[in-house]
């Protein structure tokens, strides 16, 4: 399920010719890097996979979350590697920030991106459902392009029963 | 991971930090300790080799990924064309070569040309039902080497294997050399550059093929239905004037400078003329070859395939042939050659016409193409006998571009050889071609005997009764292409069986060595018990010398400098020294009166090893050999040829292991200093 904001006039999405894709290491990347491709491939568009590490106030905005990059590095590549499987091209963008919403909706100004594509999971704990949070709000208020949200297809009455953590994307690059 | 200035956002404390990712310039994380190299990997780092590289990048394009291998699967349409390019091209000199033999006779003996066309095109029938039958047991593509190995003794498939290569060659030589003399027909005053257009046609493709140049294109088929398609316009042409304006031949004339032969047609010039003609079917196992390519049902389709390639070869082949009988048309080679496909051409469309000109152009470019097709069998028939064991294994390498350069070049020179030495003669070079290409029928064809006894699938006896025709009559054909044409057909008769020879040495090579370094694979390795010595060569006290003293040390503590010097009172100084700043490492110290460095640091190494205690199994003696890199070609030249000498005398000695520790000279600033006086 695919929603959409800041709709053009005609109310077809415009074609992409550059989008970020909002990345956090969970369940609904893949999905929100297919989608990219999808949409990307027809106008030859670019990526831009943006990780945004969240530090809070007890630290440093430059202190190096060596662990924390590591991961997130991984989540890029990993991206890269499905782009690479569309023939679209897709560059990875690690970011530190105080808050993620407005480092996506500042890195899309700065690139001069014409969307932002970013995932909504599905909460499996508490009977399930949709937590919208405050980074994807943010985002559709403030973000000066369109604004595309991939929802994790909600599962089946059984896979919801098998309540889980979202899995995390590999510990790290292996290269320390 | 370093990180870059803040940047700042639209709102008063939205402040972002961009975080470097040293390893994403070269590589790409794939999962759990798998990486993949990116192509900044591979760049090279010194100067020269950029260069190198942007001149390579210049000639063959950029590396391709081997995710960018076409894997296209092909149509009828398309494969037609692909793969018909070789054998239908053999139409363009298969009617001259018998002409050339018949035309010694006399203008009577043209008569035969056309039951002796036919007999080809029945043989043509035969073989391509018994392709058939290889397309549908095999669809997994390889074609008779594929055949062979499956159902013969090794020495058979060895056997087609090198009938197969020598073809490839052959195609490439005989279909350049031929194109370069349709080129002459239509242009009489390049005929001064007939072989340099071969060797140019021939450096293009190469040069095509080693960027990855692909059939799959249509670029390939477009000339391949030209062809066809002119040449049946020229076909009907030619037997409206025949039939509907009763046009008739003028009388052939024999070659000028032809020995006087007597009027009658003996057996052995029948013969001869067939095993001349049977050149049509060069390239039909091209199908066979390429199953896989085709578009699903991949056997039907690639059947189905064979059948119009078999007829239409058929059909230009007669084609041609009763027009050139009819108007009495005979290959000419003086002044100037002009080939029998372009009289015919001249005939149906007029000479210098634009027509003639066009069918001219269409012919040498589907020549050209048949060419090509060999340097996308030849490597990859390479290829798979490098894997297999039987041909060194950098024919198994893909290059940047994908291609597999070494068979490339191999062909390109084998074929450029040829063509050079036999002048760019189509009619000189076609004995060496039959004969490669009716052996590998043959073996193939008893290959699937054998898989028609073994198997006995249902309806066994009808594809075993093809093959054994099939077999039969290429088995034949060999035997009289081989006698026919001799002495120029013997030397494929040498060369094959030297190919296999070659094949079963570098196999029992690679087979020996692998058995050398086979590791059982039910061991769990432990951990080495071997004691460990350190033995550095030096020639004084300097940094590159503590640097490899220093690693020396790392590596085991039994750790020794060993000095070869031929003057002993330097000797002693440096020892006085050395004791000094270096003494925990004991210096040894052997004369040389005879100024000799590598033979008496070898003898030295066999002492020690000869008074290790019996019983105890032998250390690894590390050398450590202090190094200076070098930073200039020239400097290469100053430094470090004691260290090669040594390095190479050392390389290959047993329980010894060779260690190089280079001294970069820009580590002055950054290493510390050692205690210098």
């Amino acid at each position: 399920m695919v929603g959409f904001g800041h709709m053009p006039e005609s109310g077809n999405p415009a074609p992409i010719r550059k989008a970020i894709l909002g990345l956090n290491g969970g369940p609904t990347d893949e999905l929100v890097v297919h989608l990219g491709c999808q949409l990307a491939k027809p106008s030859s568009g670019e990526l831009v996979a943006v990780h945004v590490i969240e530090v809070d106030w007890r630290h440093e905005l430059s202190e190096e979350m060596t662990d924390e990059n590591l991961a997130a590095s991984s989540v890029l590549d990993l991206a890269e590697g499905i782009a690479e499987r569309y023939h679209v091209k897709l560059s990875g963008d690690l970011l530190q920030a105080r808050e993620v919403a407005a480092a996506l909706v500042d890195e899309a100004i700065e690139l001069g991106a014409d969307a932002i594509i970013v995932g909504l999971p599905y909460r499996k704990r508490f009977g399930g459902d949709f937590a919208i949070g405050s980074t994807i709000p943010y985002i559709l208020q403030n973000a000066p392009c369109q604004v595309i949200v991939a929802r994790e297809p909600v599962p089946s009455s059984g896979e919801r029963r098998e309540s889980r953590e979202p899995r995390p994307v590999s510990g790290g690059l292996g290269l320390r | 991971m370093s990180m870059k200035p803040w940047l700042h956002g639209r709102k008063p404390g939205d402040r972002r930090v961009r975080v470097e990712r040293p390893h994403a310039e070269f590589f790409r994380y794939t999962g759990p300790g798998t990486f993949v190299a990116r192509e900044a990997a591979s760049r090279p780092r010194t100067s020269t080799g950029r260069a190198i590289e942007r001149i390579r990048h210049a000639l063959f394009g950029r590396p391709l990924s081997i995710h960018e291998e076409i894997t296209e699967r092909l149509s009828k349409k398309k494969a037609l064309a692909i793969f018909s390019s070789d054998p239908i091209s053999s139409s363009a000199y298969a009617t001259e070569e018998i002409l050339r033999v018949l035309v010694l006779v006399g203008a009577g003996a043209l008569l035969v040309s056309l039951p002796i066309a036919m007999a080809v095109a029945l043989l043509l029938i035969v073989v391509s039902l018994s392709y058939r039958q290889i397309v549908r047991a095999y669809p997994s593509g390889g074609g008779d080497y594929a055949v062979a190995r499956r159902n013969l003794p090794r020495i058979g498939s060895l056997v087609v294997a090198a009938a197969l290569l020598l073809d490839y060659v052959m195609t490439v030589a005989v279909s350049t050399a031929s194109a370069a003399e349709q080129v002459i027909s239509a242009v009489p005053d390049l005929a001064s550059f007939q072989v340099a257009i071969g060797v140019v046609a021939i450096t293009l493709i190469t040069l095509g093929n080693m960027r990855g140049l692909r059939e799959s294109g249509n670029i390939f088929a477009v000339p391949t239905y030209l062809f066809v398609g002119s040449a049946l316009v020229m076909i009907v042409i030619g037997v409206f004037r025949i039939v509907v304006n009763g046009e008739h031949a003028a009388p052939p004339s024999p070659l000028p400078g032809a020995p006087a032969v007597p009027e009658m047609l003996g057996a052995l010039l029948l013969i001869r003329a067939f095993a001349s003609g049977s050149v049509a079917l060069t390239g039909i196992e091209a199908v066979a070859n390429g199953v896989p390519a085709f578009k699903p049902p991949e056997p039907k389709n690639a059947a189905r395939t064979l059948a119009a390639v078999a007829i239409i070869l058929a059909v230009l082949f007669i084609g041609i042939t009763f027009v050139a009988y009819s108007f009495g048309v005979v290959p000419i080679d003086d002044p100037v050659r002009r080939t029998v496909i372009s009289q015919v051409a001249g005939i149906a469309f007029g000479d210098n016409s634009i027509g003639f000109y066009l069918f001219q152009t269409f012919t040498a470019l589907i020549l050209f193409l048949a060419a090509n097709t060999s340097y996308n069998a030849f490597p990859r028939l390479a290829a798979i006998l490098a894997r297999d064991g039987y041909m060194p294994r950098q024919f198994s390498f893909q290059g940047d571009r994908l291609a597999f350069n070494s068979g490339i070049l191999v062909l390109s020179i084998v074929a450029l050889a040829l063509l050079i030495a036999f002048g760019g003669d189509t009619h000189a070079l076609i004995p060496l071609y039959s004969v490669g290409v009716f052996v590998a029928f043959t073996i193939g064809q008893s290959g699937m005997i054998v898989h028609w006894l073994r198997e006995r699938p249902a309806g066994w006896q009808r594809g075993l009764a093809i093959n054994l025709l099939g077999c039969t009559m290429t088995g034949v054909v060999a035997v009289v292409v081989l006698i026919a044409k001799a002495p120029t057909s013997l030397l494929v008769a040498i060369v094959v069986p030297i190919v296999v020879g070659v094949m079963l040495f570098i196999h029992r090579q690679y087979q020996a060595s692998a058995g050398h370094l086979a590791v059982r694979e039910d061991v769990v390795i432990p951990p080495p018990r071997r004691e460990e010595r350190v033995i550095v060569p030096v020639a004084g006290i300097n940094r590159a010398v503590i640097q490899a003293i220093n690693v020396g040390r790392s590596i085991a503590p039994d750790i020794r400098a060993l000095l070869i010097s031929d003057s002993p009172d330097e000797a002693l100084a440096i020892r006085e020294r050395w004791e000094r700043q270096l003494p925990d490492v004991p210096l040894v110290i052997v004369e040389s009166p005879y100024r000799a460095l590598v033979g008496p640091m070898l003898a030295y190494l066999d002492v020690i090893d000869q008074t290790w205690p019996q019983g105890k199994e032998q250390p690894v003696t590390f050398v450590i050999i202090p190094e200076y890199v070098a930073r200039n070609w020239w400097e290469r030249l100053l430094y470090n040829q004691s260290a090669n000498r040594l390095r190479r005398v050392l390389i290959g000695r047993p329980h010894t292991v060779v260690v190089n520790v280079p001294y970069r000279r820009d580590e002055d600033e950054d290493a510390p200093r050692p205690a210098s006086p």
